[in-house]
């Protein structure tokens, strides 16, 4: 609509991450790195899923079906590529201590390596937003708006901004989950993650319902409320545990 | 005891992880060639002399969500209305020719430097700083001037650029500058070319990166390379070679840094923007015929530490993960020209282009140094950027985008 509005989508959209990046991310030059990568490999997931449906693109039917089969596609498939991601963290870890070790300072902290998981999922989230958000926002900064068919209430940019919001903060929290579920080998860790996710994104199938955007975005942010809820828990379970068997030496 | 376990705790043990050191370096080459990057998008966006930007994302919104002529209008946007076989075939001429021209100054720059003309080098290079600065600057500040209407009058703004360029460079060519302002300049100086460069029709500039990344390869790898003669001739008198290279030191020296002698390769390279004989990269707009020299650092420059000993001090790694906390990496001005030219180009077609392309380039620079960290030559920091780059504007036009707007104008994410 103006500049202003523009900006202010922007914000919607990246507001938290942009936070977690200036107050935690900048701090450290690593975790930037690790953002990048992290941000690269998820553009490059996504470039991967778009080769594969290219030949069924553009999809002109409005029956849910063809829809819902893109969705699962693509989810299984970056959470698949999410345990590839924890190996190559795995990996880089050991290359860490290694380093450490060399250089004769203390090993990766376990704060560490859950730093290292915020700023892998906050490069997850950050490609999300990006992509399907602000690169669709140009013509957010021009004179006018544009409403969706199927949701007149509420302008385009918005929802999009605030579903780029429910996503980053999926993404972010559950790398930490996963990556703590993966260390710990616990169960309900690992399978929450994929669950997570796949449940947001069959949400946002209910925006193709003319509508439907007026129930999907609540409960999409409830989504992203509850995993953040639950990576906080696992957080602070895992810092008193760590505390308390240290303390207990 | 707890020496054994794997996570140790920061409150009680009061160290400080290697995790807030690590990774620096990279991070102090990473936000210049950002900025230099996001000057020359912005600058770009603004003021653009082809718009393509607002009609292409509108033609591919609207034509998405309604009938299937999405593939039509990506193709139309992707070949272009005119004759694209003459477009091709000229700029691979304009390529060719720019290509031959550099090699050829660059002989002539090693010819120069091996009968010890430093002088008449360096002089050579002020001037064309000065010619950058100020005929390239105060070109692209009238057209900032006119499109955002700002008012100024013509003396203050001649006093203006007259000041900011003789302090430009001072800042580039004199050794006790404060470091930040001769970052900052050069940096001003990669955005000012860079943007010019943009203005170049399309296929010219895709076949000029694509062309300049072999150039570049072949010049620093090659042993009859133009470029590793240069840099054997300075190794073997060990002497400095005037250049417009970006020095990633720090602003404020921490006490106890040791500092490597870093070796440098440049290559100066005049420019001549009347390509008379290839007419087809005549601009609508009028530019003064200037011959703008300037200088491409091909290589990303390794560390030859003088004193020889490479043992481990405290704060120092010089192998491993090749990050050294201490030391600058240099990164010669025409990478940082070429990597804001394609990102440029990038951002005359749309955003998601431009993300996708810095993404590309951040990791080829991350490859290209980890290169450096295993090889510990002078590499050419060019090709494999540019390539990453190339590769990830095409799959993003033809893939990524069809499938983002499919997806997100039904308001569909994952």
């Amino acid at each position: 609509m103006t500049v202003a509005a523009g900006v202010g989508y922007v914000l919607i959209a990246l507001g938290p991450a942009l936070s977690l990046l200036a107050s935690v991310i900048a701090k450290k030059p690593f975790l930037i790195l690790t953002l990048l990568s992290s941000t690269l490999f998820w553009l490059i997931s996504l470039i991967i899923l778009a080769g594969a449906w290219r030949a069924f693109l553009p999809v002109k039917s409005t029956e849910l079906w063809p829809y819902s089969i893109l969705i699962l596609t693509s989810v299984g498939f970056q959470e698949g590529i999410r345990i590839g991601f924890w190996r190559l963290f795995k990996k880089m870890e050991d290359m860490l201590n290694a380093f450490a070790d060399r250089v004769s300072k203390p090993r990766l902290f376990l704060t560490d390596k859950m730093l290292l998981a915020l700023a892998g999922g906050l490069g997850h989230g950050l490609a999300h937003a990006v992509f399907f958000c602000l690169s669709l926002l140009t013509p957010a900064f021009g004179p006018a708006t544009f409403y969706v068919d199927k949701c007149p209430s509420i302008p385009f940019f918005l929802i999009s901004a605030i579903i780029a919001l429910g996503f980053v903060i999926i993404h972010t929290f559950s790398m930490v989950i996963a990556f703590n579920g993966y260390t710990e080998g616990k169960r309900k860790d690992q399978i929450f993650v994929p669950f997570a996710h796949l449940i947001a994104a069959l949400i946002t199938l209910i925006n193709l319902v003319p509508g439907g955007c007026n129930i999907g975005l609540p409960l999409l942010c409830i989504m992203a409320g509850t995993t953040l809820y639950y990576s906080w828990q696992l957080v602070w379970r895992r810092l008193t545990e760590h505390q308390t068997t240290r303390s207990s030496d | 005891m707890d020496d054994r376990s794997t996570d140790s705790d920061p409150v009680t043990a009061g160290e400080s992880s290697i995790l807030d050191t690590l990774g620096e370096d990279v991070i102090r080459i990473v936000s210049p060639v950002s900025l230099c990057m996001l000057l020359v998008v912005l600058l770009v966006s603004s003021v653009s002399s082809t718009n393509d930007l607002s009609s292409s994302i509108s033609s591919l919104f609207l034509s998405s969500t309604t009938t299937p002529t999405s593939f039509s209008s990506l193709n139309l946007l992707l070949l272009g209305s005119d004759s694209t076989w003459e477009e091709i075939k000229s700029a691979l001429v304009t390529a060719l020719s720019f290509v031959v021209v550099v090699t050829l100054l660059t002989f002539l720059l090693v010819l120069l430097f091996y009968f010890r003309c430093t002088n008449f080098l360096r002089i050579y290079m002020g001037i064309s700083s000065l010619f950058v600065l100020s005929f390239l600057g105060g070109f692209i500040s009238l057209l900032l001037i006119s499109h955002f209407k700002i008012p100024i009058d013509p003396f203050t703004f001649a006093i203006l650029l007259f000041n900011l360029s003789v302090v430009g460079v001072f800042a580039v060519f004199m050794p006790k500058f404060p470091i930040s302002m001769n970052q900052g300049y050069l940096v001003a100086i990669g955005v000012l070319t860079a943007y010019w460069f943009t203005m170049l029709p399309e296929w010219t500039t895709w076949a000029l990166l694509i062309a300049m990344s072999l150039y570049d390869l072949a010049a620093v790898l090659l042993p009859i390379g133009p470029l590793r003669l240069l840099v054997e001739l300075a190794m073997s008198r060990n002497e400095e070679i005037p250049a417009l290279v970006y020095e990633a030191r720090p602003v404020d020296p921490q006490p106890g840094d040791r500092v490597r002698v870093w070796r440098e390769r440049t290559d100066v390279r005049i420019e001549a923007t009347e390509n008379s004989t290839n007419s087809a990269t005549v601009q609508t707009v009028q530019e003064t015929r200037l011959a703008v020299s300037e200088e491409i650092t091909a290589p990303l420059i390794e560390a030859f530490p003088q004193t020889g000993d490479r043992h481990l001090g405290t704060e120092e790694e010089e192998d491993g993960i090749g990050l050294g906390s201490s030391g600058a990496i240099k990164l010669g001005l025409g990478d940082f020209i070429f990597y804001s030219v394609l990102v440029g180009r990038a951002a005359m077609y749309d955003y998601m282009t431009v993300y996708a392309c810095y993404l590309a380039i951040m990791a080829g620079l991350g490859v290209t140094l980890l290169l450096l960290a295993v090889y510990r030559k002078a590499l050419p920091a060019l090709p494999v950027s540019i390539m990453l780059g190339v590769v990830f504007y095409l799959l993003t036009r033809v893939l990524l985008e069809v499938f983002v707007v499919q997806c997100s104008s039904n308001l569909l994410m994952f």
